[in-house]
C-alpha cells in the first residue's frame, strides 16, 4: 500500500510543480504558431530579459475556447495567431484588450496595423497564383476575379475550404466584391478545378509539376519552403512554376495578405512583460531573425525579406482591414458550401 | 421494495458505492455535454443539416466500408493461416503482424502520399527509368479510396489480434472434427470457425470503426469530408460550439446503437465452445499453396510497416545534422512519462470496475461498466472542450488553474482509452470460473485480498497486455493533448504533427521514428505475453 501512497505524492508534486505562477517574471501565451522560428526568438528574449516564456500550442478556436471559459482566471497573457481574423473572432468575444504603444507604432508599417488597435502584426503571408513555366505565360494572369474564367477550366487547382487560408481568402472577396459577386465567382472557379480540392499548398505544387493543373491559389510562405527543400525532385517541381501576384494592375486592389498577429489578453497577468515581447518580436533584430528562418513577410519596413521570396520581387497588397477577414468568415463558409467548393 | 431491497443485499455494498463514485466522476464531462446540448442551442445544425452533412455522413460510411474491409481482409487471413498451418518464416510472420499499430495513422497517411507524388521516390525513380511507364503511375492519390487501404494497413492489427487468439483458441479439434464430416478447409473456415469467433473479430473490428470516426488529421489532408470533419467545421470554420457539441451527442447515439443492435443479434446466436485443450497441431500446407500463404502474410507486414518505415528512416538520414537531440529526449521522456502514467492509471481503474462487476453481480455495475466505455465514441478535442467548460466553471474552488494542469490532461486519457484498457482484462476475468472466488470467499479472504491473492497474479498477462495497448494509444494521441496539455509540454506526437502539417515532412521523420521505435518494443513485449497465453490455455 506504501508504494500506492508514494506514487500518489509524486504525482501530486509533479503536478504542482508543472503549473505556471498567475504573476511572475513569465509570460503565458497560447499559440496557434508552431514554427521552430518562434523558438529561437523566445530563446532570445528570454536571454535578454531574463523574463521566461510559456506556450501552449493548438488551433486557434480550441484556445479560443480555453480562454472562453477561463474568464479572469486565464493564465494566458497573448493570443498568438496565423490569421487576423481569428483575432478579431477573440475580441468579438470581450477577451482582449487595446494596446498601442509609441515602440509598436515606430516598429510596424502603418498599413498592417489594427485600426482598431486590438492586436499587432509579427509576419505577414500573401495568398497568391503560381503557374506552370511549360504551359501558361505570366501574361495570361491577371486579377484573382479573373480565376473564374473559363479560360482556366480543368487547370485551377487549390486546397478544400475547411483550410483557414481559403477562409481568409474568400472572405476578403467577400468583404471586397460583396456576397453575390463572391457566389458567381466561387461557382467559377469551381468548374475551373482540375480536381476536388485536397491536398497542402505543397502538393498543389507538385500537381503543376505532374500535369494535373497549370495554375494553384497557394501562399507565398510554401513555394520558399519547397524551393529551399533539400530533395532534389522537390526543387525541379518548384522550379517547375513561377510566382504570381493577383490584382496588381493600376486601381486593382493589390494581392491578399494575412498576417501572423498577438493580442493581449483582456486579463493578462503579466501585462508588462507581454508588451516588452510584443516589442520585441517586432524590432528590426527579431524581424530578422523570422527572415531568416522562414519564409514570411517582415512587418517591420527597415527589414527586407529572405532572398528566396525577395526573388519574386515587390508587390502592392490589398490594404482591406484585416478584422473583416473575421468579420465575413461565416459569410465565406456559406459561400463555399452554396458553389460546391468542398 | 424490491429495489430497496436489492439496494441492501447487494454484496460488498462499499465497493459498489465507490465504484458509483468514480463512475460518475468519468461520466461528467458527458453529462456537461448533454447539458450544453440543451442550455446551447447551436445555430448552424440546420444549415449543416441542408447543405453538406448528408454528403459528410456517406463519405464517412464509405470510408468505413473500404477500411473495414482491408482491415478484416489484412487481419483474418493470416491470423487463420498462423494458427492453423506450419511453414517457414511462421514465428517471423506472427512477431511482425502486429507492428503497424506502431505507425499513427496520420503518419502512415502523410508518408504514403509523400512516397507515391510526382516528386516521391516510385514516379522519379520510373521517369528516370522507364519514361513510358511512369505516365500510367502519375495519377492522383488523394483518393477516399486511398485513404481507405492505408487505414486498413495502420489499424487491421486490431482485428488480427482479436482473430489470432479467437482462432488458436478453438484450433484444430475444430477442422479436424469437421474433415470428418466431409466438409473442405474453405467450407470449414466460412462454416464453423468464422462464425465461432465472430464475437472476437466485432470486438476488433468495433476499434476500427472508433478510429475511423476519431481521425481528423489524414482526413483533412486528403480532402474527405466525414462526419467529424463535420463536427470540426462547426466548430472551426462557423465558430459554433454548440452545434459542434450537438454532432458530436448524435455521433455517440449513433454509435450506442450500433453497439446494442450488435448485442441483441450476437446474443440471438450464441455458441458456447470448447477451447482447444491439447496442444496446438498445426498443419501442414503443400507448395502450391505455400506462395499464396506467403503472400497473403507478407502483404500488410511489407506494406504496413516496412515501406513507410524505410521512407521515415531514410528522411532521418537526409535531415541528420538537424537533429536537436536534447529535444529529442525531452520529448520523449515527456511521451513516456504522460502515456505509462495515464495507462497505470487506466489499468488500475478499469480493474476496479470489471472487479467489482464480478463481485457484486449486479445489474448497476454491468450496466456502469459499459457506460463508461463511452468516452471511446467522442472525438478527442470534444472530450476536451467538455473538460475545459466543467473544470473553468469550479476552477475558483482549487488553489491553481486546473485547466493546463497535468491532472486533467490525465483525466481526459482515463476517459478517452479507459475501453482500451477494459477489454483485454475483461475477456481474461470472464475466462475464470466464478469457483474462484467462492473458494476465495470460503478462505475467509475479503475483497481486497481476493484481488490481491487471486486476481492479480492470475490476470497478470492481460493487465500487461493492456498497459502496452493503451500506452501506444495514448503516445499516438493527437487532438486531446493539443487541446489540454500544460504550458511547455511537447510530446514526440505533437512535435510530429506540427512538423507535419507544416509541410515539414523530413523534419518530423526522427520524432516520428522515435514513436514508432517505442511503440515496436512494446509490441514485441505483447507478442510474446500473447504467445504465451495462447500456449497455456
Amino acid at each position: 500500500m506504501n508504494k500506492i501512497y508514494n506514487i500518489i505524492l509524486i504525482l501530486l508534486l509533479y503536478g504542482g510543480c508543472s503549473q505556471a505562477e498567475r504573476t511572475s517574471n513569465e509570460i503565458n501565451i497560447y499559440s496557434q504558431r508552431h514554427y521552430s522560428v518562434d523558438e529561437i526568438q523566445y530563446k532570445n528574449f528570454e536571454k535578454l530579459t531574463g523574463i521566461k516564456i510559456n506556450v501552449v500550442k493548438a488551433n486557434a478556436d480550441e484556445l479560443i475556447e480555453r480562454l472562453k471559459n477561463e474568464k479572469e482566471n486565464s493564465p494566458a497573457d497573448l493570443f498568438i495567431t496565423v490569421d487576423a481574423g481569428k483575432l478579431y473572432r477573440a475580441r468579438e468575444l470581450n477577451l482582449l484588450q487595446k494596446l498601442t504603444t509609441p515602440i509598436i507604432s515606430k516598429n510596424v508599417s502603418v498599413a498592417l496595423l489594427d485600426p482598431a488597435g486590438y492586436w499587432t502584426p509579427i509576419t505577414y503571408r500573401a495568398r497568391i497564383v503560381i503557374f506552370s513555366n511549360e504551359r501558361v505565360s505570366k501574361s495570361d494572369l491577371s486579377t484573382y476575379e479573373d480565376l473564374s474564367n473559363s479560360k482556366w477550366k480543368g487547370r485551377l487547382l487549390v486546397r478544400s475550404s475547411s483550410n483557414a487560408y481559403n477562409q481568409a481568402l474568400m472572405s476578403s472577396i467577400v468583404a471586397n466584391l460583396g456576397q453575390e459577386k463572391a457566389e458567381v465567382w466561387s461557382s467559377g472557379l469551381v468548374s475551373n478545378f482540375a480536381r476536388d480540392p485536397k491536398g497542402s499548398d505543397r502538393d498543389q505544387v507538385k500537381a503543376i509539376a505532374a500535369g494535373q493543373g497549370d495554375i494553384a491559389i497557394v501562399n507565398s510562405y510554401y513555394i520558399g519552403l519547397l524551393l529551399s527543400s533539400e530533395k532534389e525532385e522537390e526543387l525541379k517541381a518548384g522550379n517547375s512554376v513561377s510566382v504570381f501576384f493577383p490584382n496588381q494592375g493600376e486601381g486593382e486592389r493589390g494581392s491578399h495578405i494575412n498576417v501572423s498577429a498577438i493580442g493581449l489578453t483582456k486579463n493578462s497577468p503579466n501585462r508588462e512583460n507581454a508588451i516588452k515581447l510584443i516589442e520585441y518580436l517586432t524590432s528590426e533584430e527579431a524581424q530578422k531573425v523570422y527572415v531568416n528562418n522562414s519564409y514570411e513577410y517582415p512587418v517591420n519596413p527597415n527589414v527586407e525579406p529572405d532572398d528566396i521570396v525577395k526573388k519574386w520581387g515587390k508587390f502592392r497588397s490589398d490594404n482591406l482591414d484585416l478584422n473583416l477577414l473575421g468579420k465575413f468568415r461565416e459569410d465565406a463558409i456559406f459561400v463555399f458550401d452554396k458553389t460546391g467548393w468542398k | 421494495m424490491e429495489i430497496i431491497k436489492k439496494v441492501f443485499f447487494v454484496e460488498n455494498k462499499r465497493w459498489v458505492i465507490g465504484s458509483l463514485f468514480i463512475a460518475f466522476l468519468l461520466l461528467l464531462p458527458i453529462v456537461i455535454l448533454f447539458i450544453k446540448l440543451f442550455s446551447e442551442p447551436g445555430n448552424s445544425f440546420f444549415y449543416l443539416w441542408e447543405t453538406v452533412l448528408v454528403d459528410y455522413t456517406l463519405n464517412t460510411f464509405y470510408l468505413i466500408f473500404i477500411t473495414s474491409f482491408f482491415s478484416l481482409l489484412f487481419g483474418i487471413f493470416p491470423a487463420w493461416f498462423i494458427s492453423n498451418y506450419r511453414f517457414y518464416g511462421r514465428s517471423f510472420y506472427d512477431i511482425v503482424l502486429y507492428l503497424p499499430l506502431a505507425i499513427p495513422s496520420y503518419i502512415m497517411g502523410f508518408t504514403y502520399i509523400d512516397i507515391l507524388s510526382f516528386t516521391g521516390p516510385i514516379q522519379s525513380t520510373l521517369r528516370n527509368t522507364f519514361p513510358g511507364l511512369s505516365l500510367y503511375f502519375n495519377i492522383d492519390y488523394l483518393q477516399i479510396e486511398t485513404l481507405g487501404v492505408l487505414l486498413g494497413f495502420a489499424l487491421y492489427p486490431y482485428i488480427y489480434t482479436a482473430a489470432r487468439i479467437a482462432f488458436s483458441l478453438l484450433g484444430s479439434n475444430y477442422i479436424d472434427l469437421s474433415k470428418n464430416l466431409g466438409l473442405s478447409t474453405l467450407k470449414t473456415f466460412y462454416k464453423i470457425i468464422l462464425p465461432l469467433s465472430r464475437p472476437a473479430i466485432f470486438s476488433g473490428l468495433f476499434l476500427v470503426i472508433m478510429e475511423v470516426l476519431n481521425e481528423y488529421g489524414a482526413v483533412k489532408y486528403f480532402g474527405i469530408n466525414t462526419y467529424t470533419a463535420g463536427i470540426f467545421k462547426a466548430w472551426f470554420s462557423l465558430g459554433d460550439v454548440g452545434t459542434a457539441i450537438q454532432l458530436a451527442c448524435l455521433l455517440l447515439f449513433v454509435v450506442i446503437l450500433f453497439f446494442l443492435l450488435e448485442k441483441i443479434s450476437s446474443s440471438k446466436t450464441k455458441f458456447y465452445y470448447d477451447t482447444n485443450v491439447y496442444i496446438q497441431k498445426r498443419l501442414s500446407i503443400n507448395k502450391k499453396k505455400l506462395l499464396f500463404v506467403h503472400i497473403i502474410c507478407s502483404i500488410p507486414f511489407v506494406f504496413g510497416f516496412l515501406i513507410p518505415l524505410f521512407f521515415i528512416i531514410n528522411n532521418v538520414i537526409q535531415t541528420y545534422s538537424s537533429i536537436d537531440f536534447t529535444r529529442l529526449f525531452t520529448l520523449s521522456y515527456n511521451t513516456i512519462f504522460v502515456s505509462s502514467l495515464s495507462s497505470f492509471i487506466i489499468i488500475v481503474v478499469a480493474l476496479f470496475f470489471l472487479f467489482i462487476q464480478k463481485i457484486s453481480k449486479t445489474k448497476i455495475n454491468k450496466t456502469i461498466s459499459q457506460l463508461i466505455s463511452l468516452g471511446y465514441a467522442i472525438p478527442g478535442a470534444v472530450i476536451g472542450l467538455g473538460l475545459i467548460i466543467l473544470f473553468s466553471s469550479i476552477d475558483s474552488f482549487f488553489p491553481f488553474p486546473l485547466i493546463g494542469s497535468f491532472y486533467i490532461l490525465v483525466y481526459a486519457y482515463l476517459i478517452r482509452f479507459l475501453a482500451v484498457g477494459k477489454s483485454p482484462i475483461k475477456s481474461s476475468l470472464d475466462k475464470h470460473p466464478e469457483s474462484y472466488d467462492d473458494t476465495g470467499k470460503n478462505l475467509g479472504l475479503g475483497p481486497l485480498k481476493l484481488l490481491q491473492k487471486i486476481h492479480l497474479p492470475i490476470n497478470k498477462f492481460a493487465l500487461i497486455s493492456a498497459f502496452i495497448l493503451t500506452f501506444i494509444d495514448i503516445m499516438k494521441e493527437l487532438p486531446i493533448t493539443l487541446i489540454l496539455r500544460p504550458f511547455n509540454f511537447d510530446t514526440l506526437a505533437t512535435q510530429t504533427y506540427e512538423y507535419a502539417v507544416e509541410e515539414m515532412l523530413p523534419l518530423s521523420s526522427i520524432y516520428s521514428l522515435s514513436i514508432i521505435i517505442i511503440g515496436s518494443v512494446l509490441l514485441l513485449i505483447l507478442k510474446k505475453i500473447i504467445n504465451k497465453q495462447l500456449n497455456v490455455s
